[in-house]
Parts: structure tokens; C-alpha cells; sequence
């Protein structure tokens, strides 16, 4: 049967009536507990124009989490801060790319990635079904306040501006860029490419690769979850989480994406409650989404809402 | 571009057959559990354990197909990054319905991790001074131990063994004359004293990092890097070839890779890279399955017509 056109694809996620509520809740829970910023000049990854800088902050659970933070030398007044956040099975990039466009740039590496996987490390293949019968013991409920943490690490800094921060990250990145977004109203712009996290049971359905395909082995071993499953994802699905975005966002699919079935991009695009929102969708592509010439449309948005 | 200004090591010979030696002294050892998590109706995964160089425990991800062999295998060998799986993000988990797949993570890798664990960046600089003590000897052994794994698998068919991914695949079809087929995207391997001068972009970058902090070490890491080069291992290669070139223009596009090319002693197909890994990773299976004598490639869903 041939498939129906990913733009025209109904999702079958359900958002649970207190998604709100729930997620008001982790917020103020990771806000009790104490940033307690290290900050570690890097040598090794500075350049003569660039300070690096190895980071560390605490966030939900307490977890020491880590991450990269690049500036520029030279720079007059406070900069724009931008966050990047990381794919599934990728490290965490130093994002001295960022702060060469004239970026405080600050990279996560949300728990379980390296140097941040001390206290909690469910490795890969695994992050994706870890403790998913309990919204409250999910793997991405600490995850996803890592990402909404550097938020803080960045207003913390003199040399940002706080009214000036943006999110962009590609895949697992892409749907770290819809929660934090919607989750950290600080945020002021967002790109995100190929979004995970998006679709999660409409995905296991639509393809059968990696990393989704985690939930449907965990599915075939524990069939009498599937209640438990769905309802925890449902917290935790951007496409749930879509309608607390308001800032100016802009979303990439490739319509031959396996990884990320372009169906749930479109889903999440539809629910963004923001009137400043634009998808683009290419034709030719997989998980790349085009990034090779979206990357340049991902600057200008960027230096548009966070620049000028 | 053209990048033939760096010379063969004098002994790039002697030293991987000292390795490869040095490799053999070594027992495999195997250990092998089976997955029911990653398992299917149409097969069945396992945990594999086993001794490379050091000598240094690995792990690998192995499937094989429910029913009769010998099957078809693929011998993915890891991109640079922590992680290894099972079957590559975003490929058809369908290619274990009628291939061996055997996925391996080398030292340093998530699972193979104890007592070294690799950071990233920072493990493309690893003992770089001296090509004795750069952790690319013992990988590089990992992916040939690996493959020695494999290929003797009784589930295996001999005449059909691929060996995919990046530079880690050809260097293993260079030194595993088990390997039938190659598909390979040199990405950090290939002329990389001449290309990473050139780039800001990591990986490559950690190059440009440790020599500005140890300027003095240039040579020494030069000469390490030309063990390893790519270029030197193409006349060691007899398997039937994709070599996955970048887009004109590229630094590493078909032009770049000509010296390459030129050697690879087996029957030698190059695709430009189109910038999408739809139309690449379509073509790459399908030329493949043609190879292997496949009805059908393994697609994904949304690559299919």
C-alpha cells in the first residue's frame, strides 16, 4: 500500500490532559537544586581567537552534566547566546564554528553522553527505552532538564546576552530544540533539523531503523508494557510539547528520512503554537534533511532573530 | 585538488606486518551471548566478546538470519565517535533477514572500554608522536580481529563478505584478504598532514588543536599519519570496490582520491557523493545487493519507490 504523503500523515499520539502540569512540576524541582558552574579554560581547543572552555553544572537528580563553551576573543558588549544540542549516538561538538559567527556558544552533553555518564549511563542502544514504564523514571525527563539547564549555565554569563539565546541541534539535537524551546521561554529563535523524540510509537510504525527501533524490540519482549509505554512517551513526544513553543522556529525534514520519518517532523510543525514558524522539507533527502545548503538558512534565521 | 605530495613510508610494509604479527600471537577467544532484545523472528543477535592486540577485549554486535546458510555478511566497522550499533542509524533492520551482520566496537568504544576509554574529540591525537604507541595501531588490528571473527563463522558465505563504513573498512579489506566487497567513505585517514590544515571542522580539527600546542611535534606526527594513510593501502586491496567519493570539489572528491583509486587493485567503482544520504545510502545498497547477487536491496521504508 503506498504510503500517505508525509505532509498529509495524521499522528496517532494522544496528549495526556495534565502534560502541563507535569512538566511545570520538573521544572520547578530541577530549579531547587543548585547550577554550581565549573568553568575550565581548555588550551588544547582554544585558538587565537577563540576561548574554549569545558564546562560542568548539576541538574535534575542531581547529575554533574558537561559541555563545551566556546566565545569569541574579541567582541564588543554582550553577545548572543546560542545552544547546541546533540543526536543520539554523536559526542557533543566543540562549537568554536559558532563562536567564529560571533556566538557564546555553549554545547551540551546531556546524561549518559561522555564525561557526563558517571552517574548515569544506560549506553546506546538503551537511552531511548530506559525506565520507560514511569514518566517519572524515563530516561528523558532528566534529558531533557539537561538541555533546559545550560539555558541557565548561558543567562549566567556577563558576556550574554539573556535576551538573545537561541537552540538549534539536528536529530536527537532537532528534538532538544523543540522541548527546550518549549519547555525554557528564554529561548528566542530555534532550528531544528530532522527532529527525534517526535512521534515516538507513530515511528516504530513507519520505520523499522534505528534508534527507534529500540521501542519496538523492547515492545516485542514486553508486550504487556505497551499501555505503560505509550503513556509515559506521551509526556515526553515533541509533538505533545509543541503547543508552549511561541518563539520564531523553523524545522527541516528530508521526505526519505529513515531515521526520522518526515510524518512526524509535519505533525510537530502543525502543533507549534508559534505564528512565526516555517518547515522545509526536502525532496531527495534522508536524515540529512539537506543540511549541507539548510545550514546556511539555519544562520540567517539565527542572525536575524539573535543579531540584528 | 590533488594531494600526492607526502611519500610511502620506508617501512609502512614492515610495520603492518609486524602488527599483523603481533595480532596473530594473540588467541581470539570468543565469547558469545545471545540477545533476546535485539533478536527477531528472522534472527537472532548476539553479544560477542573477544582478543585483539594488547591483548585487549572487544566487544561486537552479530546477527544472523533464521534458517539455512551460509548467508552474505556485512562487516560494519565503527565511524569515529563512542558508539557502535547493531545495525547502522538509519539502514533497514530487514538487512538481518538475509545477512550476517557483525558490528564491532573497537578500543576505546563504548563496550569495549575497560581499561581504555577513548574521548572524543581527543582520540584521533591518541599516542599520535610515534606510529608504535598511536591507539590507530591497535584499532586497526580491532577491525582485522574482527574480521578473522567473522569470516569464520560457519553461517558465513566466504565468497561474500563485506566490509562498509569509512576509512576503517578499506584499511581492514587492505590487511583481510577475507573481505570480497568494500564499500568505503575515506573521511579522517586520507592525506590528513595535507587536508587538515585546510579545515576547522572536527574531527579533523584535533589535528590542528594538539599541533598548536605542541609545534615541535609536526614531524613526528606527520610521519605517524603516513603509517596509516590511506594512499599507501590501496594496492593491498583486491576486493571489488564502491569508493564513496565527496561532491567535485570537495576535498576529498573523486580527483583528491585518484591516487587511491588507481591502486585498489580490485574491480573499482566511485560515486561522487550527492550531499544526501538518501540517494548516496540508496546507491551504495543497491550496489551492493547487485554484487552480492541479491533479488532485492535492503531498504528502509522511505527509501523504497
Amino acid at each position: 500500500m503506498p504510503r500517505v504523503p508525509a505532509d498529509q500523515y495524521v499522528s496517532q499520539v494522544r496528549k495526556p490532559e495534565d502534560i502541563d502540569r507535569y512538566w511545570d512540576d520538573v521544572l520547578a524541582e530541577t530549579a531547587q537544586i543548585p547550577l554550581d558552574p565549573e568553568v575550565v579554560y581548555d588550551p588544547l581547543r582554544s585558538t587565537a581567537h577563540i576561548d574554549v572552555y569545558e564546562v560542568f553544572y548539576t541538574s535534575l537528580d542531581h547529575v554533574r552534566i558537561a559541555g563545551w563553551y566556546a566565545v569569541p576573543r574579541q567582541r564588543e558588549g554582550r553577545l548572543p547566546g546560542l545552544l547546541q544540542v546533540p543526536g543520539y549516538n554523536m559526542e557533543p561538538p566543540v562549537p568554536k564554528n559558532w563562536a567564529a559567527r560571533g556566538y557564546a556558544a555553549f554545547s551540551a552533553a546531556p546524561r549518559g553522553k561522555l564525561r557526563s555518564n558517571r552517574q548515569f549511563n544506560p549506553g546506546y542502544p538503551g537511552l531511548l527505552t530506559y525506565g520507560m514504564v514511569d514518566r517519572n523514571t524515563y530516561s528523558y525527563r532528566g534529558f531533557y532538564m539537561d538541555a533546559c539547564r545550560a539555558v541557565d549555565f548561558l543567562l549566567g554569563r556577563d558576556e550574554v546576552n539573556g535576551d538573545r539565546i537561541g537552540v538549534t541541534g539536528h536529530s536527537q539535537g532537532g528534538g532538544l530544540t523543540i522541548s527546550t524551546a518549549a519547555l525554557r521561554p528564554e529561548i528566542k529563535a530555534a532550528a531544528a533539523g530532522a527532529p527525534y523524540l517526535c512521534g515516538y510509537m507513530d515511528s516504530i510504525e513507519l520505520t523499522d531503523a534505528y534508534p527507534y527501533q529500540e521501542i519496538a524490540d523492547y515492545l516485542r519482549m514486553y508486550p504487556d508494557s505497551r499501555q505503560q509505554v505509550e503513556d509515559t512517551l506521551a509526556y515526553f513526544d515533541g509533538i505533545n510539547l509543541a503547543h508552549r513553543i511561541t518563539c520564531p522556529i523553523i524545522i527541516s525534514v528530508g521526505l526519505q528520512d529513515s531515521t526520522c520519518p518526515p510524518e512526524t517532523g509535519f505533525a510537530t510543525f502543525n502543533a507549534i503554537a508559534s505564528d512565526d514558524k516555517k518547515i522545509y522539507a526536502y525532496d531527495g533527502h534522508g536524515h540529512d534533511a539537506n543540511n549541507h545548503e539548510h545550514a546556511a538558512v539555519v544562520d540567517a534565521f539565527m542572525a536575524a532573530h539573535l543579531k540584528e | 585538488m590533488t594531494t600526492q605530495t607526502a611519500a610511502k613510508p620506508h617501512d609502512f610494509d614492515t610495520y603492518w606486518h609486524d602488527v599483523l604479527a603481533e595480532l596473530a600471537r594473540f588467541p581470539t577467544a570468543p565469547e558469545v551471548q545471545e540477545l533476546p532484545l535485539r533478536s527477531t523472528d528472522f534472527a537472532t543477535a548476539y553479544g560477542v566478546r573477544l582478543t585483539s592486540l594488547g591483548p585487549y577485549r572487544l566487544y561486537g554486535y552479530l546477527s544472523i538470519p533464521t534458517g539455512d546458510g551460509p548467508f552474505p555478511a556485512r562487516y560494519h566497522l565503527p565511524r569515529y565517535g563512542s558508539v557502535t550499533d547493531l545495525v547502522p542509524q538509519g539502514q533497514a533492520n530487514g538487512q538481518r533477514r538475509e545477512h550476517v551482520t557483525f558490528a564491532i566496537c573497537v578500543r576505546g568504544q563504548r563496550l569495549a572500554d575497560q581499561p581504555y576509554a577513548a574521548a572524543f574529540p581527543g582520540q584521533l591525537t591518541d599516542g599520535i608522536d610515534d606510529p608504535a604507541t598511536y591507539v590507530y595501531r591497535g584499532i586497526v588490528a580491532d577491525c582485522v580481529r574482527g574480521l578473522q571473527y567473522l569470516a569464520a563463522r560457519p553461517e558465513v558465505d566466504a565468497n561474500r563478505i563485506a566490509a562498509i563504513g569509512n576509512d576503517l573498512a578499506l584499511t581492514t579489506a587492505a590487511l583481510g584478504p577475507q573481505v570480497t566487497h568494500l564499500v568505503s567513505t575515506p573521511t579522517l585517514l586520507y592525506a590528513t598532514s595535507e587536508l587538515a590544515p585546510r579545515t576547522s571542522a572536527y574531527p579533523l580539527e584535533e589535528i590542528n588543536d594538539y599541533l598548536r600546542l605542541h609545534p615541535t611535534r609536526r614531524d613526528a606526527v606527520h610521519n605517524t599519519l603516513s603509517h596509516f594513510d590511506l594512499r599507501w593501502f590501496g594496492s593491498r586491496v583486491s576486493a571489488t570496490t564502491l569508493l564513496m567519493a565527496g561532491a567535485d570539489g570537495s576535498a576529498l572528491d573523486a580527483a583528491a582520491l585518484q591516487p587511491l583509486i588507481d591502486d585498489i587493485r580490485g574491480e573499482t567503482t566511485v560515486h561522487k557523493a550527492e550531499h544526501s544520504g538518501y540517494r548516496d545510502g540508496r546507491y551504495a545498497e543497491e550496489w551492493l545487493s547487485q554484487r552480492f547477487g541479491m533479488a532485492e536491496p535492503s531498504l528502509p521504508p522511505h527509501w523504497q519507490d
